[in-house]
C-alpha cells in the first residue's frame, strides 16, 4: 500500500470482511516545518512527518471508532479487529449511519511548494518590526509553520474525497512591559497562503500590539454597574463559539437542555445580527472541503437578521433529533458588518468597556457567564479613558445576543473568520 | 510494551541530544441520556529526536518506528539545529551535566477492553435513570489515557516510564423553577489503569447521590453578589489556585516571556502561612498523584520549592533556563506526544496544609462564600488569575447559607496570597484534567482549604 487511497480502500475492505455492515475511513499524511520563538528569540525548528487513520465501523447499528497513526498493513489489521470489537461491545442506535454517495470530489487548495528560507526571513523581519514599532512588547512565544497535508475520505457507500492543501500560519503570545509593570498577555492566530507581504500586517496584530502597550498602566473599576460592552473581532469568535456550543450543538439539542431547542425559524438575536459559517469563502485559507462524516462542505446561514436558521448538528445529531445537519464543520464564522464605524460606536457609549479577551468560567447551558475582562479599556462619555485590571463582567449569552446596539462597518479577517466589532448592552461590569 | 530500538543509537548521540520513542493511548466512552455518543480508542506512537546547538534546538519526528526512521529523525533534527544555529548564531555553551544513569519501568504496560468501559458506564447510567428520573440530562463518560516513553540522551539519565490514568466523569443537568437549567460535574479516578481504580460500579453510587444532592441545592441557588469578598476555598480549589495563580507565573520560560515572577524572586509574595511545592514523585511521604522520575531532557526529577513561608524561592526550569538563571534543573521538561518537544511543565503542584479546621474557617466569615468546586481556570503574566466556580454556598454570620449558581473568581496572585489567613490541616489531590500550554499535559494539583479574599463575579 503506497497511497492514502489504497490504504483507505484496504481498510474498508478489511472492516467489511471482519463483519462491518457499513464503514468509513479517513487517512491523512502531512509534513510540518515549524519555527518557534521563545522570549523574543528563535529557539527551535521542528520537522514532523505525521500520519493518521480514523476508521468507523457499524455492525448491527452499533458503532466503533479507532484512531491511530500507523499506516502499515499489520497495524491496520490490528486496528480493524479493535474497531469491530469496540462496535460489538457498543449500544445499537438507529441514528448511526454513514454518508450516502452524492458526488465525489478531488480538491486542492493553497501553497504546494513551501519556502522555508523565506518564511524564516519573514519571521526575522517580524521580530525586527516588533522591536522597532512596538518596543514595549515581549514576545513570550511565536510559532509559525508550513503544513502540507494529503487527506482521503472513503466509505462503503462509495463516497470518495481527496483534499491536498498547504498553508502557513502564525500564533503569538505577548505582553507589554515597562520596568516592573506589565500588561496582561494576549495572543493571536492567523492562517495565510502567501509570503508576499509582511507577517506583521496580517489580521489585527498591529492593533493588538499597540493596545497592549497602552495596557501597562491599568485601573480597576470602582463598584458595579450595568453597561455597554464592545466585543472585538478577536474576542467575538470565542464568545460566539461558546454560545453555539451551548445552544445549537449536538449535546444540548440531543438532550433537549438548549434554551434554543424550539427556536429554529424564530428570533433569537437582534435583527442587526447575521452569522454564517463559510469554509468555501475565498478569504478562508484552505477551508475544509468535506466533513468527518463524509458530506461535501457548503457555506451555511446560522442566524439571518436575528432569526435562527440552522443548528450546527452532526449527521448523527440530525438523525437523532430530526433537525437538519450542519453543512460544514462550523469553523469559519462570518458576521455581516453593520453601518457604524468603530469610532462612532465608541462615541455612543456613555459608560462601558471594550473587551479584547474574556477569561472566564465555562458558561452553563443556560448561557449565564462571568469572567475577567482582559486587555480591555474603560469608555466614559464616548471616550476611551484607561486600561482595566481586576474587572469582571457577567450576563447571559442568549440575552446579550438580543441586546445589540450596533455592529461596526469594519471587519477583520484572520484567514479563518471575518468578524466585526459588536456593541452589546446590559452587561454587569464590576470591580473591587 | 514499547520495543527498545533506540538504546542501540545512544553511542551516536552527541552535544545534547534526546532520542525518544513513545506511545499515547486514549479510550473514551460517553453515554448521553443512554445514547452511546462516543466509543473511541486511539493509539498514537512514534519516535523523535531533539538536538541542541549553540542555543537553539532542531527537532524531528516520525510515526514510523524503525531503525531507518530513527536514523532519519536524528539526521533531520541535526540538520534543523544546524540551520537554526547558522541563521541565529547565539553561540551559547553546552549545558552543565545532570549526572548519568537509567530509570527502569515501575508499572506494567497493558490494556483494557472497550467492553469493560461500556458495561461500567451503562451500569452507572441505569442507576442514575432509575433513581433520579427527573433529571433534565445525564452524561457518563469513561476516559483513560496512558503515556509510555523510552528515552535515551547523550548526557543525562535514560528512562522507561509509564503514566496511565483512568477517570469517570459524571455530568448531571437539572431544570430550575425559573425555567432555566443548572449543571454539575464530578471527576472520579486517578493514576492507574481502569480496572485498578474501578472494580465495581456500586462503589460510585454514593458519589452519584452526593452529586445529585448538590445539584438540587444548586437548582435552588442564588447568584453571587459581585465584588471583593471573603471566601473559604474548599481543598478542591486549592490545587487550581496553586497551578493557575502561581504555578504558571514561575515557569521559567514564562518568566523570560515577561511574567510577574521575574521581579519577585526572594520577595514576600504570600502570607507566611503559604508554602508551595511542585512535587516530582513523592509528596508528604506518599507517591504523588502523577509521579515523574526523569524528565524528557534526561534530568532526574526532584521537588521544586516555589514558595517557602510566603517567600518566592524558585522557578521551574528546563536545562536551558536553569543555565540562564543559574539554577538547578529539577526535571520539569516534559513532552506530551512523541512528536512534541519537551516544555517546562508542572508535575504535582500543591499548597501545603496548615493547622486550621474547616469549620473554624467558615465560622470566621461574617459575609462571604464557601466555594467547593471548580471547572476551569486561567492565569496571566501579571499574576491575575481566574477560575470558574460551579458549586458553593453563601456564608452569613459564620454559617453556611444558600447554594450559589455558577460564578467566576479572580485576583492578582501575589496580592491575593497575602490575604490568606487560615489553611486547613487536610488536603485534596486532583489529577483528572490537562494543563494547556503549547501542548496538553496531565498534571497533579492539590492543597488544603484556604481562607482569603477574592473578586467574585455575579449580578
Amino acid at each position: 500500500m503506497i497511497t492514502n487511497k489504497e490504504i483507505a480502500a484496504y481498510t474498508l475492505d478489511a472492516l467489511k470482511k471482519a463483519g462491518a455492515d457499513h464503514a468509513q475511513c479517513i487517512v491523512s499524511t502531512d509534513k510540518v516545518d515549524e519555527f518557534n520563538v521563545d522570549g523574543g528569540e528563535f529557539s527551535l525548528l521542528r520537522t514532523l512527518f505525521n500520519s493518521s487513520i480514523v476508521m468507523k465501523a457499524l455492525k448491527d447499528g452499533k458503532k466503533g471508532v479507532i484512531s491511530a497513526n500507523k499506516l502499515d498493513k499489520e497495524s491496520i489489521d490490528k486496528a480493524v479487529q479493535e474497531c469491530i470489537a469496540a462496535a460489538e461491545s457498543s449500544v445499537s442506535d438507529e441514528a448511526e449511519s454513514i454518508a450516502p454517495k452524492i458526488k465525489n470530489g478531488d480538491f486542492v487548495s493553497g501553497v504546494m511548494t513551501p519556502d522555508k528560507e523565506k518564511l524564516f526571513d519573514r519571521l526575522q523581519e517580524y521580530l525586527a518590526d516588533l522591536k522597532t514599532d512596538y518596543p514595549k512588547i515581549i514576545l513570550e512565544q511565536l510559532i509559525s509553520k508550513y503544513i502540507h497535508s494529503e487527506c482521503v475520505f472513503m466509505n462503503t457507500n462509495g463516497v470518495e474525497y481527496t483534499y491536498t492543501y498547504g498553508n502557513y500560519d502564525i500564533s503569538t503570545m505577548f505582553s507589554a512591559h515597562e520596568g516592573e509593570k506589565s500588561s496582561s498577555f494576549n495572543g493571536y492566530y492567523a492562517k495565510f497562503d502567501s509570503l508576499d507581504k509582511k507577517l506583521m500586517d496580517i489580521g489585527m496584530q498591529r492593533t493588538l500590539y499597540a493596545e497592549s502597550e497602552k495596557q501597562i498602566d491599568t485601573r480597576p473599576i470602582n463598584g458595579k454597574f450595568v453597561g455597554k460592552v464592545i466585543i472585538t473581532p478577536a474576542c467575538l469568535a470565542e464568545i460566539l463559539a461558546i454560545a453555539f456550543g451551548n445552544f445549537i450543538s449536538d449535546p444540548t439539542i440531543i438532550d433537549g437542555t438548549s434554551p434554543w431547542k424550539s427556536m429554529l425559524g424564530k428570533q433569537v438575536a437582534s435583527d442587526k445580527l447575521s452569522i454564517y459559517t463559510k469554509p468555501l469563502d475565498e478569504r478562508v485559507v484552505c477551508g475544509e472541503r468535506f466533513t468527518g462524516e463524509g458530506f461535501m462542505s457548503e457555506n451555511m446561514e446560522i442566524i439571518k437578521d436575528g432569526v435562527l436558521k440552522n443548528f450546527i448538528l452532526s449527521n448523527y445529531g440530525s438523525r437523532k433529533t430530526g433537525f437538519p445537519r450542519a453543512l460544514n464543520l462550523s469553523q469559519n464564522l462570518f458576521v455581516d458588518p453593520g453601518d457604524i464605524s468603530l469610532n462612532d460606536m465608541i462615541k455612543n457609549v456613555e459608560r462601558g468597556i471594550i473587551l479584547n479577551r474574556f477569561s472566564g468560567g465555562q458558561p452553563g447551558t443556560n448561557g449565564d457567564f462571568s469572567g475577567v475582562a482582559k486587555n480591555s479599556f474603560l469608555i466614559e462619555n464616548g471616550e476611551i479613558t484607561n486600561a482595566l485590571s481586576e474587572t469582571m463582567i457577567s450576563g447571559n449569552l442568549a440575552s446579550m445576543l438580543k441586546n445589540i446596539i450596533g455592529i461596526s462597518s469594519e471587519t477583520v479577517c484572520d484567514g479563518l473568520t471575518v468578524l466585526p466589532y459588536i456593541l452589546f448592552d446590559g452587561i454587569t461590569i464590576s470591580g473591587k | 510494551m514499547l520495543e527498545d530500538r533506540i538504546s542501540y543509537f545512544k553511542a551516536l548521540l552527541h552535544e545534547h541530544t534526546e532520542l525518544r520513542a513513545q506511545v499515547n493511548t486514549k479510550r473514551r466512552v460517553t453515554l448521553l441520556n443512554g445514547n452511546l455518543v462516543n466509543n473511541m480508542r486511539s493509539n498514537e506512537s512514534g519516535v523523535s529526536a531533539r538536538v541542541y546547538k549553540g542555543g537553539v534546538y532542531g527537532f524531528a519526528s516520525s510515526a514510523e518506528y524503525t531503525d531507518e526512521k530513527i536514523k532519519a529523525v536524528l539526521a533531520a533534527a541535526e540538520e534543523n539545529a544546524k540551520f537554526m544555529d547558522s541563521r541565529v548564531k547565539k553561540n551559547k555553551p553546552m549545558f552543565p551535566t545532570v549526572g548519568t544513569g537509567k530509570k527502569e519501568l515501575l508499572h506494567t504496560v497493558r490494556d483494557v477492553e472497550q467492553k469493560v468501559f461500556i458495561d461500567f458506564a451503562k451500569d452507572l447510567d441505569e442507576y442514575i435513570t432509575k433513581k433520579y428520573p427527573n433529571l433534565a440530562s445525564r452524561t457518563v463518560t469513561v476516559y483513560t489515557d496512558s503515556m509510555e516513553k523510552l528515552l535515551v540522551v547523550s548526557d543525562g539519565f535514560d528512562s522507561h516510564s509509564l503514566m496511565p490514568r483512568s477517570y469517570i466523569y459524571l455530568f448531571l443537568t437539572a431544570n430550575t423553577n425559573d425555567g432555566s437549567t443548572v449543571e454539575l460535574f464530578k471527576p472520579i479516578g486517578g493514576f492507574g489503569y481502569f480496572d485498578e481504580n474501578f472494580s465495581n460500579p456500586d462503589a460510585l453510587y454514593e458519589d452519584i447521590d452526593q452529586l445529585y444532592s448538590d445539584l438540587m441545592k444548586k437548582a435552588e441557588g442564588v447568584y453571587c453578589d459581585a465584588g471583593y469578598k471573603d471566601v473559604v476555598m474548599h481543598p478542591n480549589l486549592a490545587g487550581i489556585l496553586a497551578h493557575e495563580a502561581v504555578g504558571h507565573t514561575v515557569e521559567a520560560d514564562l518568566v523570560l516571556g515577561g511574567s510577574v515572577a521575574a521581579h519577585n524572586l526572594g520577595k514576600q509574595v504570600a502570607s507566611e502561612l503559604v508554602t508551595m511545592v511542585d512535587f516530582a514523585h513523592t509528596a508528604l511521604g506518599e507517591t504523588a498523584p502523577l509521579p515523574v522520575y526523569v524528565d524528557d531532557e534526561g534530568t532526574p526529577a526532584e521537588d521544586a520549592v516555589l514558595i517557602k513561608d510566603g517567600i518566592l524561592t524558585g522557578y521551574m526550569n528546563n536545562r536551558e533556563t536553569a543555565q540562564h538563571f543559574g539554577m538547578k534543573p529539577q526535571g520539569n521538561a516534559r513532552a506530551y506526544l512523541f512528536s512534541d518537544e519537551p516544555l517546562i511543565r508542572m508535575r504535582n503542584t500543591a499548597i501545603l496544609p496548615g493547622k486550621d479546621k474547616l469549620e473554624d474557617m467558615i465560622a470566621a466569615i461574617d459575609d462571604g462564600y464557601y466555594l467547593t468546586d471548580t471547572n476551569n481556570g486561567q492565569a496571566d503574566t501579571t499574576g491575575e488569575f481566574m477560575f470558574g466556580v460551579c458549586m458553593g454556598y453563601e456564608i452569613k454570620n459564620g454559617k453556611l447559607g444558600r447554594a450559589i449558581r455558577d460564578t467566576t473568581i479572580s485576583g492578582v496572585a501575589f496580592e491575593m496570597l497575602k490575604t490568606v489567613d487560615m489553611l486547613s490541616d487536610d488536603m485534596v489531590w486532583l489529577s483528572s484534567g490537562f494543563c494547556g500550554k503549547k501542548q496538553p499535559m496531565p498534571v497533579g494539583m492539590g492543597g488544603p482549604a484556604v481562607k482569603c479574599k477574592v473578586n467574585i463575579g455575579g449580578r
